[in-house]
């Protein structure tokens, strides 16, 4: 099959989206929940014990509730741990109205008058330290820090047995020397945690980008118990296993789908979206690429080892990207951003609301994920005046050297300097000699002269493009299948890339700072949001006539596997890097929050 | 108490009333099960509920067990990026 290249164009086209019809709830039987926020560590799935009756009880009383002072499960009342009898000496009269008084004062104080009090009062009143795990007395007002056992010598003498940390919240009995979790109790310091909360306002320090809620524990729902039950087969996660690797079927030269597949099951955010259940689908069943992809992930992560068969998905890919249809061998980058295009298309319902104004601009994940801006600077020679423009993009497509376009020299005055670890004097080219290329000025010659605003005339003008706003996984797209008016060839120019890639010097902003005048920090470490790891790399073999494509995966950190079709096999650090390169992916190794 | 005590107070106190206390906390939860500290420490957590028996175990227990390790395993990253944040209010209020 001959891999063909169609010239993707920078802006997509924007297409309506599918017409929305009747809901389609859709539910996952295999239940595997995820935390949030895990970048490179494994999705843990919550292991219990799999000997039987006790099984859920175990997990009831493993959750910290007192660390959190939440946690009041929604179960029947015969599986919550029985608060201690303790706590019947303390409720009476107007004990509820007392305790949310003390927990709205000096837990979680969520007003400007009660933050003060209690930074003013909350220490402790023997020894006057304030860090030592403060708690209050229940019946009385006393502070007193428990490390020291202050607070334990005061229920001693007084014969108050019940005191609450003031950190967490959580309530603890003298008498049964241990944090207690009374329904009651964990109701009000619910409610009151919640009103603190709302105090605060939405601050941009509480969310992680898009997701826009404050961080809690997972509880599970009365349903989501009973598919608990009724499966009660666990897996555990350890830093061996292989859960998440699976072959995929070649159908007929579809290994340039088959690649890109593995590169998405094994982008980390991606996966976390699918298993925790985000997708709202909006579209007529069996329709809807974005729930295949979500089936995809069940398949993936189910623990079968024989290789699974993407006949739906070709499916899908060839109803809603007809570019892409037949059995001819396709070029794996077209299939990628053909894909991310459907898949955008359909996350409609995911918007959680939010009107996509913009097409250009929803917040679908896969625009969370992959959407980058680049800024393209166009600079009139004569008035030096700068038209700026940003666009959005999925992927970077970089010239090597040995195409008909000249790679060397870059830009005009360019140093020796050593970026990244890579010498440009290496011999070698690097992947960031390419993006030096990719983001110097160039002249845009006398026969492609620019209509300047600030001269009202046609000038000679140079170009420069910079990335404005770095997406969370960046793909690079080597440009090894060259398509000119003479000649059709591959270019295998070898190009090494890094495990590790800073993408700092191809930031507008330090455009910017070089342009003022303000030479580049030597690395801050703690300007960590241009740093990326390497996670995927998807390699094509053989010739423009007949090609075979395979992807390298990254898996718990720093185990890498090779994925042949059907065949994944263990592979070196060293054979990733060795190895030539077609797409490489990478992902932000810190995340930011908005 | 002595000066060095009064000072952490007094900072204490500030951080306290501007909310900055909180919003360090919640910066430092997502840092924290970012780099999966959270996940190692909850693995050794259920290791010694294990080890003593579910009935037996008491929040003692747990604390006096992982204290040492928690406290070790925190990257020096984050303690970095904290501290810098501290020191970047202290500067803005600088009445202290």
């Amino acid at each position: 099959g001959v891999p063909r290249l169609v010239e993707w164009h920078k802006q997509r086209a924007t297409s309506g989206f599918a017409a929305p019809s009747s809901p389609n709830q859709s539910e996952c039987s295999h239940l595997q929940k995820l935390h949030r926020g895990s970048s490179f560590s494994s999705p843990v799935v919550e292991h219990v014990s799999s000997s039987s009756s006790s099984s859920l009880k175990t997990k009831t009383s493993i959750e910290p509730k007192g660390k959190h002072g939440t946690g009041a499960l929604d179960v029947a009342s015969a599986m919550s741990p029985a608060a201690c009898s303790h706590v019947n000496g303390f409720k009476v009269d107007n004990w509820k109205q007392n305790l949310r008084v003390i927990y709205r004062c000096f837990v979680w104080s969520g007003s400007a008058e009660t933050r003060k009090r209690k930074a003013k009062s909350c220490v402790c009143h023997v020894c006057g330290a304030h860090l030592s795990r403060l708690h209050s007395c229940l019946y009385c007002v006393f502070f007193g820090c428990f490390a020291k056992k202050h607070i334990h010598e005061h229920a001693k003498s007084k014969r108050h047995n019940l005191a609450i940390d003031l950190l967490y919240g959580g309530i603890y009995c003298f008498v049964c020397q241990d944090y207690i979790y009374d329904k009651d109790m964990e109701q009000i310091a619910k409610e009151e945690q919640r009103k603190a909360w709302k105090l605060q306002g939405t601050s941009h320090l509480f969310a992680p980008a898009g997701i826009g809620e404050r961080y809690s524990t997972w509880e599970p729902t009365k349903r989501e118990l009973e598919l608990l039950q009724h499966n009660p087969k666990r897996r555990r996660i350890t830093t061996n296993c292989t859960i998440g690797l699976r072959g995929l079927i070649n159908l007929g030269n579809t290994c340039f789908m088959n690649c890109i597949v593995q590169a998405l099951t094994h982008t980390p955010l991606l996966r976390d979206f699918f298993l925790s259940d985000r997708h709202k689908c909006e579209m007529k069943p069996n329709s809807c690429l974005v729930c295949e992809m979500s089936q995809l992930f069940q398949e993936f992560y189910s623990g079968h080892r024989s290789p699974h068969i993407p006949f739906r998905l070709l499916h899908l890919v060839w109803t809603h990207a007809r570019h892409l249809a037949g059995y001819e061998q396709q070029d794996a980058h077209e299939f990628l951003i053909a894909a991310l295009d459907v898949l955008h298309r359909h996350c409609k319902g995911d918007d959680n609301g939010k009107k996509a104004n913009n097409p250009n601009h929803c917040n679908c994940i896969i625009d969370q994920i992959f959407t980058g801006g680049l800024q393209s600077d166009v600079t009139c020679q004569v008035c030096h005046g700068v038209s700026t423009t940003i666009d959005p993009f999925w992927d970077i497509s970089l010239d090597l050297p040995g195409s008909s376009t000249p790679f060397w020299p870059l830009s005009p005055g360019s140093d020796g300097s050593v970026v990244n670890g890579e010498s440009q004097m290496s011999g070698a080219t690097t992947l960031t000699d390419c993006l030096r290329r990719f983001t110097r000025p160039e002249h845009l010659g006398s026969s492609a002269k620019i209509k300047c605003s600030g001269c009202h005339s046609y000038q000679e003008s140079t170009k420069q493009l910079t990335m404005k706003k770095l997406p969370i996984v960046a793909c690079f797209h080597l440009k090894r299948f060259e398509h000119s008016a003479k000649l059709r060839r591959k270019i295998t120019t070898y190009v090494s890339f890094p495990l590790e890639l800073d993408m700092t010097p191809f930031m507008a902003s330090s455009k910017e700072s070089r342009m003022n005048g303000q030479y580049q920090q030597s690395m801050d470490t703690l300007n960590n949001d241009n740093k990326y790891s390497l996670f995927a790399v998807v390699n094509h073999q053989g010739t423009l006539e007949s090609g075979h494509y395979t992807t390298f995966i990254r898996q718990h950190k720093d185990q890498w596997f090779k994925c042949d079709d059907a065949i994944i096999t263990k592979a070196s650090i060293k054979d990733v890097l060795d190895s030539e390169g077609y797409l490489l992916f990478y992902h932000k190794q810190f995340l930011e929050y908005e | 108490m002595s000066k060095d005590l009064q000072m952490r107070a007094a900072i204490n106190q500030k951080l306290i009333e501007m909310g900055e206390r909180e919003r360090l906390k919640e910066l430092l939860r997502a840092k924290l099960i970012e780099c999966g500290w959270k996940d190692q420490l909850k693995a050794h957590c259920k290791d010694v509920i294990k080890e003593k028996g579910l009935e037996h175990v008491t929040v003692e227990d747990l604390v006096a067990e992982i204290t040492p390790k928690g406290r070790a395993l925190v990257p020096d990253s984050v303690k970095k990026e904290l501290l810098q944040r501290i020191r970047a209010f202290l500067a803005q209020h600088s009445t202290l």
